[in-house]
């Protein structure tokens, strides 16, 4: 029997996005769409998680299952998803407010154990959905509601803390580069572990760098060694506008290590734990054995 | 010879070879069986439970040697039940550990305390008030006993014992346990096997251990078998011992867990331990987080994708959850929360019980976000309670709320053994075998309960949002949505309220004193209540084992023809007085304490009686 292909339409849902006219967040939604295509995920076995803010509305959408969890939370909510259940495909989305604020205490916890999931950041270097205050990414000296003298603070370098904090896959697209950003979200799923992805995506109604950010980028250069740490870290220090691979490596998703810890304990159940406690045996003191 | 009259109420005689004379003599006047005089008059008095404290300095022997004897009293057939204080540091600090042991069912630690031990003088200065009139003393050689105490207090050699015999100062535990052995009579027998056991491979310590041991036994010289237990009663049944963190472990992969995710934090690291090492032994997983945020992030991810999920917190972790509590009750995904409450607010007492979040179990976050609470009564309880927060979270799908307190996670007790043939599993209702053009998340049902979509069903795709939402889960803020979808989510409890829960009772169905209580002070108002009703007094006692939704009806029905309600709890502001008052319309007498213990039955029955007579 031959099965379709499915379309990037085939992922889109009823509801009609709530973002303002030329976000940068339909041009993700749009690479996302494609990306699914041409991946063929199964929307059943496909699970959205995201945050709170503008793009954290993202899950409802898409075709396929999702959670619209709180602001900071999405990165443990797909790690549950993915512990329970590594069959399926996840996606956690959100903004730079998102997962760079309230959210970060999360994200080098979700790196150092390789959870096989796809982190998309929608990296506006503002808050949209409340009207235009700085994020931890917004520039220094950003005038905004909440600086009116200027930010006084240093934006995050996100691709440079993620390559810091051990993420197995660290790229950068822009949502006004669809074809490459597809690319991108194609190759972060494809990659067994955490993939982080920084997809600028102007605010057009708050923090307007669509032109600016369209002259900035610049792709990775071709003979960047995507493998090579220090080289990542390096181009990630640089400067943020680069599109590509920054970083990649393979090694053990926290569900294969779990796989084999499974594999290799004994099997037990309620009963025969109960039996360790028998009274009249004279019941273990202290912690359990692993085994 | 021993002046056995000369100290006020230590009618203990002593006959001059040391061993128990066979007087005839009242037992304490405790009133709680503690001697086989209640039943025998004029027979041998030993004893049907018997009070022993360790104490002393932490990382001295205090809890192994507490342990041991808990261990070999379990062994050895006795119910028995224990009670810790121990710092909130990790070297240093005192210690204590009571065990009560007893040849009939124990529901309390017991107050006045039989037998002393101490380690050091700073145990003796922290635990003397603690005796009972008739209390005896084992402490070691250079603790500075007051002369009134002397003719129950002997001396034992620990330090030196433990060094010249069991080749160490770490073999003190097995001089003292051997003494408190000598002074009730304890067979050693179940404590040189357990010796035998954990040294099987070691002979030599094994030897030198068993050597020591029987050195403590002789220790206390003319005090042996001054405190003589009585034999335990054969029995076939199946008994076991463990902590209430280890009977919510255990309930909880009775009742299927498949994902547990946690962060350390004391009273209630213990189940995040034990899981670590059993779940993965039934495929199941185990995850130390990042922060509670996390754990029970991942907790929902993890039931939203299927599977019955679990988290295990104090006070500190709870106040974490609060947000993450209203996103379960609003996209309305299973979890079950164990809440070891500990002493507050804040950081507040780490190692001590109180039962303080209550309120915020019931209230805590922002918006009105149903959940369920319960809390369970006794180590035994706990297994139950774990089955029936996933029986109630499952088919409710809602956060279930477990109230425990350092009292009832930390300690020991003999229970019978759970019939696990009696574990009944309900299913979560999901979206299996509807058509997708069918399918609403959040469908308003005769039940109020709506099918959920699991990742991997084929039609089940939905968002789950926190976000007010209509049935098929799309943003909506209507009046009507609002209103529809908040009476969908608290109807669903309704059941609860009616009946399901297996509340707890003891004594007079319509007493004229009722007591209402939850959680760890069952034990204590059980043997009050007992003791009062045997003197005559019109009294029964009500636990509810779910505090929210509240069983009102059965409440009201409780107390109808009570001229007390008396509400002992252990908190400052009398959380559940002010519960049964608000919820149920009842002036009540509110017993709130907060100074980091349990109640004991000695302090219930005060409350129940001294108000008896002054009234």
């Amino acid at each position: 029997m031959s099965v379709e292909t499915p379309k990037p339409k085939d992922y889109k849902s009823d509801l009609k996005p709530i973002w303002c006219p030329g976000c940068g967040d339909f041009g993700v939604l749009a690479s996302l769409y494609r990306a699914f295509a041409e991946l063929e995920l199964d929307p059943a076995k496909t699970v959205i998680v995201s945050g709170i803010g503008c793009s954290s509305r993202l899950p409802g959408f898409v075709k396929t299952y999702g959670f619209h969890t709180l602001h900071g939370r999405p990165l443990p909510v797909a790690m549950g998803v993915k512990l329970a259940n590594p069959e399926l495909t996840v996606i956690a989305v959100g903004g730079d407010g998102d997962g760079f604020a309230i959210g970060i205490g999360h994200f080098p916890h979700a790196a150092r154990r390789n959870i096989d999931i796809t982190y998309l950041v929608m990296d506006n270097e503002i808050y949209g959905l409340t009207k235009g205050q700085v994020s931890p990414t917004s520039a220094v000296d950003h005038k905004a509601p909440t600086t009116p003298w200027g930010n006084l603070e240093t934006p995050i370098n996100t691709l440079a803390f993620a390559v810091a904090c051990s993420a197995s896959f660290v790229a950068r697209g822009a949502s006004f580069n669809t074809k490459a950003l597809t690319e991108l979200i194609v190759q972060g799923v494809e990659h067994p572990g955490f993939s982080f992805i920084d997809a600028l995506s102007p605010c057009v109604v708050f923090h307007n760098t669509q032109d600016e950010w369209k002259n900035l980028v610049t792709d990775v250069a071709p003979d960047h060694d995507v493998a090579d740490r220090t080289q990542a870290f390096d181009l990630a220090l640089r400067g943020g506008f680069s599109l590509g691979v920054v970083y990649r490596e393979r090694r053990p998703t926290l569900n294969e290590r779990y796989a084999q810890l499974l594999g290799a304990a004994k099997t037990s159940d309620v009963d025969a734990m109960l039996d360790a406690f028998t009274a009249r045996e004279g019941v273990a003191m202290g912690g359990p054995a692993a085994s | 010879m021993l002046c056995a009259s000369s100290v006020r109420g230590w009618s203990l005689g002593f006959a001059n070879d040391g061993r128990r004379t066979l007087a005839a003599r009242r037992p304490r006047s405790s009133g709680f069986g503690a001697a086989a005089g209640d039943d025998h008059e004029g027979a041998l008095v030993a004893r049907h439970s018997v009070v022993i404290r360790l104490a002393g300095e932490s990382g001295e022997g205090v809890i192994s040697s507490g342990d041991i004897l808990t261990q070999a009293a379990a062994r050895g057939g006795y119910w028995t039940q224990t009670f810790r204080t121990y710092p909130a540091e990790i070297k240093g600090g005192p210690c204590m550990y009571q065990v009560r042991m007893g040849d009939r069912k124990i529901y309390s630690h017991g107050r006045e305390v039989d037998l002393l031990v101490c380690f050091n003088q700073e145990a003796w200065d922290l635990h003397h008030d603690a005796l009972g009139s008739e209390g005896a003393i084992l402490y070691d050689t250079g603790v500075d006993i007051p002369d009134e105490y002397a003719e129950r207090a002997r001396p034992v050699r620990m330090e030196q014992l433990a060094k010249e015999l069991g080749g160490s100062l770490r073999a003190k535990n097995m001089v003292a346990v051997g003494a408190v052995s000598g002074v009730i009579d304890f067979d050693t027998a179940p404590i040189e096997e357990l010796v035998l056991r954990r040294y099987a491979h070691k002979q030599g310590v094994a030897d030198a251990n068993i050597a020591a041991l029987h050195a403590g036994e002789a220790e206390g010289g003319d005090l042996s078998g001054a405190l003589a237990i009585v034999d335990p009663v054969e029995v076939e049944e199946d008994r076991v011992l463990m902590s209430g963190n280890q009977a919510l472990a255990l309930g909880a992969v009775a009742a299927g867990l498949d994902y547990f995710a946690g962060y350390p934090i004391t009273p209630a690291s213990d189940i995040l331990e034990w899981l670590s090492a059993k779940l993965p032994q039934t495929g199941g997983i185990t995850i130390q987080c990042e922060d509670e945020i996390a754990s029970l992030s991942s907790v929902l991810g993890a039931s939203y994708a299927g599977a019955k999920a679990m988290t295990a917190t104090s006070g500190p972790g709870l106040s974490l959850m609060s947000e993450l509590l209203g996103l379960a009750g609003a996209a309305e995904i299973p979890c079950v929360i164990v809440d070891a409450q500990r002493g507050g607010p804040s950081t507040g007492l780490p190692t001590k019980t109180e039962q303080s979040d209550l309120a915020h179990a019931l209230y805590g976050g922002h918006g009105e976000a149903p959940r369920v609470v319960m809390a369970p009564v006794s180590v035994a309880d706990c297994f139950w309670a774990a089955v029936d927060a996933f029986n109630f979270a499952e088919r409710f799908q809602v956060p279930v709320i477990i109230l425990t307190d350092q009292g009832l996670a930390t300690r020991m007790e003999v229970i019978e053994r759970p019939d696990t043939s009696a574990v009944d599993r309900w299913p979560r209702v999901t979206a299996e075998g509807i058509a997708a053009e069918d399918y609403k998340r959040y469908e308003y049902t005769e039940d109020s309960v709506s099918p959920m979509g699991i990742p991997g069903q084929p039609s089940g795709q939905h968002v789950a949002t926190g976000i007010e939402h209509d049935e098929y889960g799309n943003p909506g803020y209507t009046p009507e949505i609002h209103v529809g979808m908040q009476r969908k989510r608290w109807a669903k409890l309704d059941p609860l309220a009616d009946g399901l829960a297996n509340h707890v009772h003891h004594g007079e169905e319509q007493p004229e004193i009722a007591i209402i209580g939850f959680g760890s002070t069952y034990g204590s108002v059980r043997e009050a209540v007992e003791r009062a009703a045997d003197e005559g007094l019109s009294i029964g006692m009500f636990y509810p084992r779910v505090l929210g939704p509240f069983p009102v009806e059965r409440v009201r029905e409780f107390t109808d023809n009570a001229r007390r309600v008396i509400v002992p709890e252990v908190n400052f502001t009398g959380q559940l007085a002010r519960l049964v008052r608000g919820e149920c319309g009842i002036s009540v007498d509110g017993r709130a304490k907060s100074d980091g213990l349990p109640f004991t039955a000695e302090d219930i029955y005060e409350l129940i009686v001294v108000q008896e007579v002054t009234a």
